[in-house]
């Protein structure tokens, strides 16, 4: 359950980063799969760029909206492919794939909080 | 005040307007890109905007060479921009502040902390006004000997632009207290002080004084060129310098080369006379081990030194021309 904020009317912003966020986890998902398939050193490397703005984007307004844990699973993501992408092995042509078990444990805290969402919305 | 908020995320945009719109009493204007940005600056030229929200991170042209932009249109060369940025992002935060950034908010917003800083924001604006005011108000009045009244006081702060790594002294004070505990390991803050600035400012006019002001930054700034650093007028004829790089500098050392550089730089007041502007070091203050407070301590201790290094300079040509003389 997320933590209420007290400003007034801020449901409404969090059902519009629910909204993005299904989109969002959705392309998140094609570049970590893509990233992982990718056979040259571009390919990998512009997938993991893009999942990581995804990621740093989710990271800056998930815990304004009371959606903390979610923020800071997806921080230390986007500062795990950072650092794999400014380090020695950022030169390699090889998804690690501690990444992508970080990005599949992000996108199941994704799932789930959508989920939790829409089942309070129904009950 | 009126706000120009720029950021890719639509979702901060709203939680910005929502915030601001309906909890303050300021107006937002939001953009999604800098060429957005641009864009609403010229729209809104008649009812220009009061200070700036960019976000760092942005695709095409990112929030610092936007805050870049921004500051080089003379109508926006002192309003306060506040930079959006995440906390893994120091590297830009360093860079944003060199662009003329004044400040930074870290994201995700706790709402408490970008109320604080908006409320500094409001100052800042309402000071910049209150300055304004005065310039206009210096340009009608004249001294009985028909010099301009002055409208920089000695001790007063001043924004100095288009130097490589100068930035306003608020902004320079923002910046230090945004440095974490690592960064206050490698941190030094020296400054350099003008000899004789008070005669300067006495018989030059303001556009004079300024201008020497400048030049003098411009002079120090190459100096230190190669160097990480920042650096600040203070007022007084001080510019504050920080680094944090681990690079130890050798103020006296620096002192000479700039003093050489300003010796081989020829100088002019606006009658054509020939100015010869000198300044002396303070000691290099070490910030490590500092907490937030007395880090600013530490900055007004390397302010301090270097004008007491130009107060002994000139104890010492005084005493010099003293010595044998009996009463």
């Amino acid at each position: 359950m997320h933590k209420k904020l007290e400003l007034p009317g801020i449901e409404r912003i969090r059902a519009r980063f629910l909204d993005m966020l299904e989109q969002r986890q959705r392309a998140l998902a094609e570049h970590a799969l893509a990233a992982w398939e990718g056979s040259t050193l571009q390919e990998i490397n512009d997938n993991l760029a893009e999942a990581r703005t995804i990621l740093h984007q989710i990271a800056g307004t998930a815990g304004s909206l009371g959606f903390d844990d979610l923020g800071t699973i997806a921080r230390n993501n986007e500062l795990a492919i950072d650092a794999h992408l400014d380090g020695p092995n950022g030169k390699i042509a090889s998804c690690p794939t501690e990444i992508i078990f970080g990005l599949d444990d992000f996108l199941k805290s994704s799932e789930a909080l959508i989920a939790g969402q829409s089942a309070m919305e129904s009950a | 005040m009126k706000i120009l908020a720029v950021d890719d995320d639509p979702i901060i945009l709203e939680l910005l307007s929502h915030f601001i719109e309906g909890m303050t009493d300021h107006t937002l204007v939001t953009a999604e890109c800098a060429a957005d940005a641009l864009e609403a600056i010229k729209d809104n030229a008649r009812a220009p905007f009061d200070s700036f929200l960019l976000d760092i991170q942005m695709p095409v042209t990112d929030g610092i060479q936007l805050a870049s932009q921004i500051r080089a249109m003379k109508q926006y060369m002192d309003a306060p921009i506040l930079m959006l940025t995440a906390m893994s992002e120091k590297s830009y935060i360093d860079a944003a502040f060199s662009a003329g950034a004044t400040d930074y908010v870290t994201k995700p917003f706790e709402m408490t902390e970008l109320k604080a800083r908006l409320s500094l924001v409001e100052r800042a604006v309402e000071g910049l006004a209150t300055r304004t005011s005065k310039v206009f108000a210096a340009k009608a009045v004249t001294h009985h000997d028909g010099r301009p009244e002055r409208a920089v006081q000695l001790h007063e702060p001043m924004a100095i632009h288009d130097v490589n790594n100068l930035i306003e002294f608020m902004a320079l004070e923002n910046y230090v207290q945004q440095l974490s505990r690592s960064d206050l390991f490698g941190s030094i803050c020296f400054a350099f002080n003008i000899r004789d600035v008070e005669i300067f400012h006495e018989n030059m006019s303001n556009f004079e004084y300024c201008s020497m002001l400048s030049d003098v930054g411009e002079i120090i700034s190459d100096t230190l060129e190669g160097c990480q650093f920042l650096m600040s007028y203070a007022g007084g004829g001080t510019f504050v310098c920080i680094t944090e790089s681990g690079w130890r500098p050798d103020p006296k050392l620096l002192a000479n080369n700039i003093n050489i550089s300003l010796a081989k730089t020829e100088l002019f007041d606006n009658r054509g006379q020939h100015i010869n502007p000198r300044i002396c070091a303070g000691k290099a203050v070490r910030l490590m081990w500092k907490t937030n407070s007395s880090v600013m301590d530490a900055l007004s201790e390397a302010h301090a030194s270097a004008e007491e290094a130009t107060a002994n300079y000139q104890k010492v040509q005084n005493d010099f021309w003293n010595v044998g003389r009996t009463a």
